[in-house]
């Protein structure tokens, strides 16, 4: 009864360190690296707009915050203090395109894309502004 | 004769180039409305226990110079946090994104015809509009710098907003870690002149 008693306590304060490690773990847990995640879609950057264009809810459910892959021509590289870089998908004479946010860890991969070529990225849809929105992505190579 | 018809061909010369300079001139002065797809909108929210704080650098800004109305839009989601587990909170927990998934401020500023914008130099401006955040609109003042240089308009704002005016709730485990209070801090680098194509 005693010894049982004392494995009690052991499995509690073992149970109690595991939920404290888990807990620091999560509450420090940085951003996946979306290179490596599922994506819940693979979609063309002017279907995506235009579903955002004629039906922003719908398109919402299936997108909003999730992570989705975008095929589209490069029609704009902006460049903000070395550390921002996005991508336009679509046409730079449409008022709406898809906007691409790179993950700083991968913005060296913009240097292989050039304004005109067919890129795929793979982004967090965070929405429809002025463009679709996408953030943390990343440039996914033809040959992957 | 030919006399004549020099002096008539450089007369009409001169007016059409008079009339083309008019025509610029007036575009150039004409040009009135601004936007930017780039505003950065960070909010910050510090405590004894916890700093928190977020950047969104793709808001868009409208700002028309005649009436000196002025509009930011800012996607929820477009917030980045350095912890995932914070923007997971904020997004599903406080502010909802999935229902509300925009920020909204539609402003006017008071004093709008003191920004000279041919004119360099940095100018203050008072704000005063609707924010909504939440499915909640409050009204809020705050007090804007404007730079011009070159022809170049940009823009900073500092606000803070009471959370409970937004009907945020924080979990009672982490309510001491969000302070009641967030301060908002929008940065614009450069509006651009907005055009029928924009």
């Amino acid at each position: 009864m005693k010894l049982s008693g004392r494995y009690f306590w052991f499995a509690i304060i073992f149970a109690g360190l595991v939920l404290l490690v888990y807990a620091f773990y999560e509450y420090n847990r940085k951003h996946s690296d979306l290179y490596s995640v599922d994506t819940v879609a693979s979609t063309g950057a002017v279907a995506l707009v235009t579903l955002y264009e004629t039906d922003e809810q719908t398109a919402n459910k299936l997108y909003l915050g999730k992570p989705v892959d975008v095929t589209g021509v490069v029609a704009e590289i902006n460049t903000q203090q070395d550390t921002i870089v996005n991508l336009l998908l679509g046409n730079r004479n449409n008022v709406h395109n898809v906007s691409c946010l790179l993950d700083v860890k991968h913005t060296g991969r913009v240097k292989e894309v050039k304004i005109g070529d067919e890129v795929t990225v793979r982004g967090i849809c965070t929405g429809y502004l002025i463009d679709v929105e996408l953030n943390r992505c990343v440039i996914i190579p033809k040959n992957r | 004769m030919f006399t004549f018809s020099g002096q008539h061909f450089f007369m009409r010369v001169r007016m059409t180039i008079l009339f083309l300079l008019t025509i610029v001139c007036h575009a150039v002065i004409a040009q009135t409305r601004f936007f930017t797809k780039s505003a950065k909108v960070s909010f910050y929210s510090t405590t004894p226990l916890a700093a928190i704080e977020a950047h969104n650098v793709k808001a868009v800004s409208v700002f028309d110079h005649t009436s000196g109305q002025i509009e930011f839009s800012v996607l929820m989601k477009g917030f980045e946090f350095e912890k995932a587990r914070m923007q997971a909170d904020f997004n599903e927990n406080f502010v909802e994104s999935d229902k509300y998934p925009k920020a909204i401020f539609r402003g006017n500023i008071k004093n709008v015809h003191d920004l000279a914008l041919n004119k360099d130099g940095v100018y203050r401006a008072q704000v005063t509009g609707v924010l909504t955040i939440h499915g909640v609109s409050k009204t809020q003042n705050a007090e804007s710098l404007f730079t011009i240089k070159s022809g170049v308009i940009s823009a900073a704002s500092e606000l803070i907003i009471t959370v409970a005016d937004y009907n945020i709730k924080t979990p009672a485990l982490v309510a001491d870690k969000i302070g009641k209070t967030v301060k908002i801090l929008v940065n614009i680098s450069a509006y651009q002149p907005l055009s029928q194509n924009n």
